[in-house]
């Protein structure tokens, strides 16, 4: 029986923490359950903003996100206003994504209060749904954060399940309700289609979800290049994109370290250590395209006496001579004449390369501004044809 | 020395001396404030002699007897505690007495304060400056250039002389430019001289914030005295010297653009309250960038993204935009400081590329500009 069950595909949970910053208040401050809350940007100017509000705000008074914070205090005069606190919420959703890890470890964080769950292997639980009630009553009652659940076969399913029903929702979605539920659904509603590609695709005269299943793919991609495809196939029910535990911030730090055939007093030496050092951590960096903006250097003396020391700069560095530069700064700086044993390196806190920024200097931006066309050509090329259609030939080798 | 002066003059002149007076310093005696009394009035100074300020408070002003030297002569007091003292005593009229071996006597009402004073001929001398080749410019336009210039000093000591503001006084005008290298800000005013000599100078960001704060907000003159290591800055009562920056500033009139590719034209205030609002997530972010996008119909959309908390949009409605079809990001702290700064109603805005500076300006005015350069996403 159980294997028959497997069979038939993967089960994802998609759990969405609701009103997220509103339930870290209310958790942390019970007295605030039973009245009107929104967490806004500085609460003491007329100019601010509604980033959260609980239940009681929306349903009640009318209250959405992004609403300026005066309208908000007309619908409700008697409104709880709070500052965001986002050390709180970072703290409850690292022990909200916790809880989820015991169920299964093959979690997914997609943003600060939400996940998917891949509980295919998890049937010695229970049903789906056991689970499901499992986690929103768990997290309910130890970390007091309401949740809704979408169940399907796949992350794309999940998602739309779990917006279905909100707060405290379950909600489960076979395939073979596709047609009967999303169809018939605004193509705005579906995740993944934001305002302009919703009007985009108005203009060829499809506004639902069903029209977008039936379209045609060669205009699709026309229209939003290789996005429209995987558009149409979502709209479809189909998405096989695994749950990838390592999606988000994978690696917290690179780093190599090395320990020496004899115990070295030479700088010279220790330099040519860490240039080889520097060159197998930005390889390392360059593979995983992360960035980073702190070098963290480690010594360790003869007498096992370890240090380790660090420095961030301004703009994040991936080549292996900025490493190297950086760390030969800190090992100047820190390393007090003592024999070594070892020596290392690490990009500590790095981050996908496409989060990364470079602020630009006024006596340098030619160098970049020379590069600017190139830039253009290739994010038209990525939107058109997906991320991995071009890459600088130089970064090719650095593939798996 | 022996005097008898109002006790609220002297703590307005406390005050601003110890503008200049810091906890820190490697000479000890600096510490202190120093008091002299002749028979023209009193002078207090201070100094961390990198800046140092004089205040001078006349035997009588406006019919108003506000200094008694019944003996002239000088003495150098702890500032922490001078200072403190002067606020707190409970009289109109302070008598400062000093006695051998420099034991200065304080007396308010029936208040009495015994403090142990210092040589006086042990403080530093000021620096001497000819008055000659005087500039002179209204207390509350150089506050404004001040203010509109010095925000936009580098705070990074990799490279000191940006730590300063450069000021060129030439044909009888003054520009004051300031850059971190992200950005710049150049403010330009005409100014009184009979003195033809150009100058070219750097003054460190810190004294022109110290100066803005003691001065009153008067449009009477200030006299301004530059010298090759030294400015003077001097005012009815008042000195104030500051050393200069060592070094040559760097060219950046040939750094700012002069062609541009799209022009938007946008009501200052809306527009810093549009980045403002976008900045709200991006403050928690690591750089606090928001991007620019223009669309149809003179639509900019402000947005912000940041991965683990979340986005915000906004369209605005500017007044016009021409030129090419532009996406930029940049630091919103730098465009919400020269927004402050220009403080105009409708401002214009050049941009000629994604990865090139950027200009704003008043529309109709030419005397100030803010330059800043962008963010490259990757």
């Amino acid at each position: 029986m159980q294997k028959m069950y497997r069979k038939q595909g993967r089960i994802i949970l998609h759990v969405d923490c609701n009103s997220f910053f509103a339930s870290c208040e209310i958790a942390r401050d019970p007295s605030l359950k039973e009245k009107a809350v929104v967490v806004a940007g500085d609460p003491k100017e007329r100019k601010g903003i509604v980033l959260a509000a609980n239940y009681i705000a929306k349903r009640r008074f009318g209250i959405y996100t992004t609403m300026p914070l005066w309208e908000a205090k007309k619908k409700c005069p008697s409104l709880v206003v709070l500052k965001p606190d986002f050390s709180l919420y970072r703290e409850t959703s690292s022990k909200v994504f916790q809880f989820l890890r015991r169920i299964s470890p093959l979690l997914e964080p997609a943003s600060i209060d939400e996940g998917y769950l891949d509980i295919t292997e998890c049937d010695s639980l229970g049903s789906p749904l056991e689970i499901a009630e499992y986690i929103q009553q768990g997290l309910l009652q130890t970390l007091h954060i309401p949740v809704s659940i979408g169940i399907a076969p796949n992350k794309f399913l999940a998602k739309m399940a779990s917006e279905m029903k909100k707060p405290l929702g379950i909600t489960v979605l076979r395939k073979r309700d596709v047609p009967n539920i999303l169809w018939p659904l605004p193509v705005k509603e579906m995740h993944g289609v934001g305002d302009k590609t919703a009007k985009k695709l108005n203009t060829i005269g499809i506004f639902t979800i069903g029209e977008l299943a039936k379209a045609e793919e060669e205009r699709l991609q026309q229209l939003l290049g290789i996005n429209g495809i995987r558009l149409k196939e979502r709209a479809n029910g189909i998405d096989d994109r695994p749950v990838d535990p390592e999606a988000g911030e994978k690696w917290k730090s690179i780093g190599n370290s090395t320990t020496l055939p004899y115990n070295v007093t030479e700088e010279r030496i220790l330099l040519d250590v860490l240039r080889e050092l520097a060159q197998s951590v930005s390889e390392r960096m360059k593979r995983k395209r992360v960035v980073s903006s702190t070098v963290q250097i480690m010594i360790r003396y003869s007498n096992f006496q370890t240090i380790t020391r660090s420095k961030t700069w301004e703009n994040p560095f991936q080549e292996a001579e900025e490493i190297f530069q950086y760390a030969a700064y800190l090992l100047k700086k820190h390393w007090n004449g003592n024999p070594v044993r070892l020596l290392g390196i690490a990009a500590l806190d790095v981050f996908d390369k496409k989060a990364a920024m470079k602020q630009l200097d006024l006596f340098h931006y030619e160098e970049e501004a020379k590069r600017e066309a190139l830039w253009k050509t290739m994010e038209q090329l990525r939107q058109k044809f997906g991320e991995d259609i071009i890459r600088r030939g130089a970064n090719l080798f650095q593939q798996d | 020395m022996k005097i008898a002066i109002d006790r609220e003059s002297l703590a307005k002149s406390v005050q601003d001396v110890m503008k200049a007076v810091s906890p820190r310093t490697t000479i000890p005696i600096l510490t202190g404030i120093k008091i002299t009394a002749t028979s023209q009035g009193v002078t207090l100074t201070g100094s961390d002699s990198d800046i140092s300020i004089e205040s001078f408070i006349p035997v009588e002003e406006e019919g108003k007897l506000l200094v008694e030297v019944k003996e002239t002569g000088s003495v150098v007091l702890q500032a922490r505690f001078f200072a403190e003292i002067v606020k707190k005593l409970p009289q109109q009229t302070v008598e400062i007495e000093v006695g051998p071996n420099f034991l200065t006597v304080i007396r308010s009402g029936k208040a009495e304060f015994n403090l142990n004073g210092l040589d006086p001929d042990e403080y530093p001398r000021l620096p001497q400056i000819e008055e000659e080749n005087i500039f002179k410019i209204p207390t509350d336009l150089l506050k404004t250039i001040i203010r509109q210039t010095v925000f936009a000093v580098s705070t990074s000591e990799t490279r000191p002389i940006l730590t300063g503001v450069n000021w060129k006084f030439e044909n009888g005008e003054l520009t004051c430019t300031a850059t971190d290298s992200h950005r710049l800000a150049l403010r330009k005013a005409k100014i009184e001289t009979e003195n033809p000599q150009s100058h070219n100078v750097v003054i460190p960001g810190k004294s022109l914030n110290e100066l803005s704060k003691i001065l009153d907000d008067s449009n009477d003159p200030v006299d301004i005295v530059v010298t090759a290591n030294q400015i003077l800055f001097k005012t009815k009562h008042l000195l104030f010297f500051s050393r200069l920056l060592d070094g040559n500033y760097p060219e950046t009139a040939r750094l700012i653009p002069t062609d541009s590719k799209t022009d938007i034209i946008v009501n200052a205030k809306e527009f810093l309250q549009a980045i403002d609002r976008a900045s709200l997530l991006a403050r928690e972010g690591r750089n606090n960038v928001v991007k620019l996008t223009t669309l149809n119909d003179g639509i900019i959309e402000i947005s912000s993204v940041s991965p683990e908390i979340g986005k915000v949009t906004e369209e605005i409605q500017s007044e016009s935009v021409e030129g090419e079809e532009l996406k930029i990001s940049f630091s919103a702290k730098y465009m919400m400081d020269a927004l402050k700064a220009l403080d105009g109603t409708d401002i214009k805005i050049s941009f000629t590329g994604a990865m090139r500076p950027f200009l704003l300006r008043p529309l109709h005015n030419d005397s100030m500009l803010q330059l800043i350069l962008p963010v490259r996403t990757y």
